[in-house]
């Protein structure tokens, strides 16, 4: 085990409330989890010394004063943890009617024992940053929609870290039967800090959720996450990913299907320079019958950068007439950038429909050289040439808003890297 | 703008591509206005002249020198050196689907236009100016639609080259064996967009295997190419002598006439 894990351990000793028994459970798991190496799957490509020399360390300053990134045409609730506390004078005090947020130890004993009854129910055991999550994230949020409830405003979860410190940040989002919501799950982080930022989903029936999750922070930051939902009968999700890489940026989702006809889609997209590292691990449960599933994961790796990507999709003997596809498309922009890409189909049922597919393209130089002899530069070039297949998933993000605000910086990143 | 009497200069240049010398101490110096062809024998060096002179990757100078308009052409990117008014006519132009030709014009007209300090073409504008230019070269207007050259024939590829080069307006233009692979309609085509392209300031160096094309586009001068340099230079007669006499003669006096040049 690792001097850090145990230190992770100590402190977590020392904090006793209304999570109690679920944090006690974490901390067994934990106690006898291996510390992982190269030779653990999970993080077989995404090395953790990083976390290990981490100098990042809890920092109590109620001074420090961060705000969410601010988009054009766009205004949010706005959940802002600033590192790992939650700054409560960030919240509107009139929220929508059907729209409750709430911290977890503001809540009545009854909402108290139905929240904790959800908690890391969604996220499964099996992520090691998860349980460390579990035990340490302080402000535990709870969000939840009332049953038929359609909330047009949406909410944004804001992970803020100022240089050198270390957050934990936890919500739990319900959406009531035949709800709409719209979560925005972000993380701006300075250097040298380090977050777990972990969101679980329930997803009544007939409820439906539009989720996205921001990436964007470089450098010397180590994020590790996870967004884990599920799915009860007709319910329905639209996700968007994207991300860049920092020294060690990892996600974790899981779609769980736990009820029929349900609809997930799933769009990721990462753009990655220099040295840095992102790494997505996707899981999909189809548990039960006829629910549908499209995935689609899209990355550029350019330089020294190297993207890890499994993709899982398990499906259950009793899912039958389950549809699912699962794509993977890559862009490589150097021979130094490493891709990683693991698409993995389980299949228990014999009455399914399933798709995988994954590519690794190069840059083609003869029509980048084409379009410089017409006048055009090479960083406008590139993107002509091979924009496109990010801009797809862009021009399908559901939030006019955010697509606008988020489209100019990828295409920017691309624009600026080099072929190799 | 400098107001040199000479457009190019090329000077004792040599270049390598992978480490092969192809180009050994080529010169040659173009006046405004003026159109030179160079002839000469396969793998004698006449694309990869065009390949050193836009900046290819992978094509190295190793010496000499290339004075284009008064400025030095290989201490450029390529974008730039299209920005100076140079084009290349491409022997094989380049397939790029899921870019629409219509959008890589107008991103070529952007960029030069930006790089004078123009102000930027409106879409509209620019749309009937590359239906125009359409017509000139007799392609069909739902070409400005599809991708870059996918699926267009040889001959529609070079026939969009020469759009691409209506629309630029370059002081000098490079066509590498735009004849190759064209019937004899698309040969006069093209010889008619290059010949109403024909003025004052602007030049033109017509590579080509065959005097064939020369029949159409009258150069002032004929310059042959063999290993790398130039061994005969003179007027368009020059052309109809090579075309009777083929380039065997070059095999069994290589460097009789190389003061020519």
């Amino acid at each position: 085990m690792s001097e850090w894990l145990e230190s992770a351990i100590t402190r977590a000793q020392s904090i006793n409330d209304w999570l109690a028994p679920k944090r006690a459970n974490a901390l067994e798991l934990l106690s006898t989890t291996k510390w992982p190496t190269r030779k653990t799957e999970a993080w077989r490509y995404t090395p953790l010394r990083v976390v290990e020399r981490t100098k990042a360390k809890s920092i109590d300053d109620a001074a420090i004063r961060l705000l969410p990134v601010a988009i054009e045409n766009f205004s949010a609730i706005e959940l802002a943890f600033v590192n790992g506390k939650l700054d409560e004078s960030q919240l509107t005090n009139a929220l929508p009617k059907g729209l409750s947020i709430s911290l977890g130890q503001n809540l009545s004993d009854s909402e108290k024992a139905q929240a904790l009854s959800a908690f890391s129910t969604t996220k499964p055991d099996r992520h090691l940053f998860g349980l460390v999550n579990d035990v340490l994230a302080q402000d535990v949020v709870i969000i939840t929609v009332e049953a038929g409830a359609e909330i047009s405003e949406p909410v944004r979860i804001s992970s803020l870290l100022s240089q050198g410190a270390e957050s934990h940040t936890r919500v739990q989002v319900s959406l009531g039967e035949g709800s709409r919501l719209s979560v925005i799950e972000d993380i701006q982080a300075q250097g040298e800090s380090l977050s777990t930022a972990f969101v679980e989903y329930n997803i009544a029936a007939k409820a439906h959720l539009e989720h996205y999750r921001f990436a964007l922070q470089t450098g010397t930051n180590v994020s590790i996450g996870g967004s884990h939902f599920s799915l009860k009968d007709h319910a329905k999700m639209h996700s968007t990913i994207v991300s860049f890489g920092s020294d060690l940026s990892r996600l974790d989702t899981d779609i769980i299907h736990a009820g029929e006809f349900a609809d997930a889609k799933l769009n990721a997209m990462h753009l990655l320079d220099g040295k840095e590292l992102f790494d997505l691990h996707a899981t999909v449960e189809h548990a039960m019958p006829n629910g549908t599933t499209e995935e689609n994961v899209r990355g550029i790796v350019a330089d020294r950068a190297r993207s890890v990507f499994n993709g899982r999709i398990h499906i259950h003997r009793d899912a039958q007439k389950t549809l699912a596809e699962l794509n993977n498309r890559n862009l490589l922009m150097s021979n130094t950038a490493e891709i990683n890409t693991k698409p993995e189909l389980e299949i228990y049922a014999d009455d399914v429909r399933c798709a995988h597919g994954a590519t690794v393209a190069e840059i083609d130089k003869q029509a980048l050289y084409y379009l410089q002899t017409r006048g055009v530069s090479r960083s406008k070039a590139q993107v002509m040439l091979n924009f496109g297949f990010i801009n797809e998933l862009i021009d399908l993000m559901p939030n006019a808003a955010l697509a606008e605000w988020v489209r100019p910086i990828i295409r920017e990143r691309f624009a600026q890297m080099e072929v190799k | 703008m400098s107001n040199t009497e000479t457009l190019l200069s090329i000077k004792e240049l040599h270049a390598s591509v992978e480490e092969k010398q192809i180009i050994k101490g080529l010169n040659l110096e173009i006046k405004p206005g003026e159109v030179h062809a160079i002839m000469g024998p396969n793998g004698a060096g006449k694309s990869t002249m065009g390949y050193v002179l836009s900046g290819r990757d992978g094509y190295n100078v190793e010496s000499g020198s290339v004075i284009l308009d008064g400025e030095d052409l290989l201490e450029m990117e390529t974008e730039d050196r299209a920005r100076a008014g140079l084009f290349l006519a491409f022997q094989y132009p380049v397939e790029i689907p899921g870019v629409s030709n219509l959008e890589f014009l107008k991103a070529s007209v952007d960029a030069q236009r930006e790089a004078r300090g123009e102000d930027a073409i409106t879409s509209a504008d620019f749309l009937k100016e590359a239906k125009a230019a359409c017509k000139q070269v007799n392609l069909p207007v739902s070409f400005l639609k599809r991708g870059v050259n996918e699926g267009f024939s040889g001959g529609e590829k070079k026939r969009n080259e020469l759009m691409q080069m209506l629309l630029l307006k370059p002081k000098l233009c490079i066509l590498d064996e735009t004849d190759s692979g064209l019937d004899i309609d698309a040969l006069q085509v093209v010889a008619e967009g290059v010949n109403s392209q024909r003025s004052a300031d602007r030049s033109f160096i017509v590579v080509t295997h065959y005097q064939r094309l020369l029949d159409y586009i009258k150069p002032d001068f004929v310059h042959v190419l063999s290993e790398g340099k130039i061994v005969k230079s003179g007027d368009a007669s020059l052309a109809h002598e090579l075309e009777a006499q083929g380039y065997a003669w070059l095999q069994t006096a290589p460097a009789e006439d190389e003061l020519e040049g």
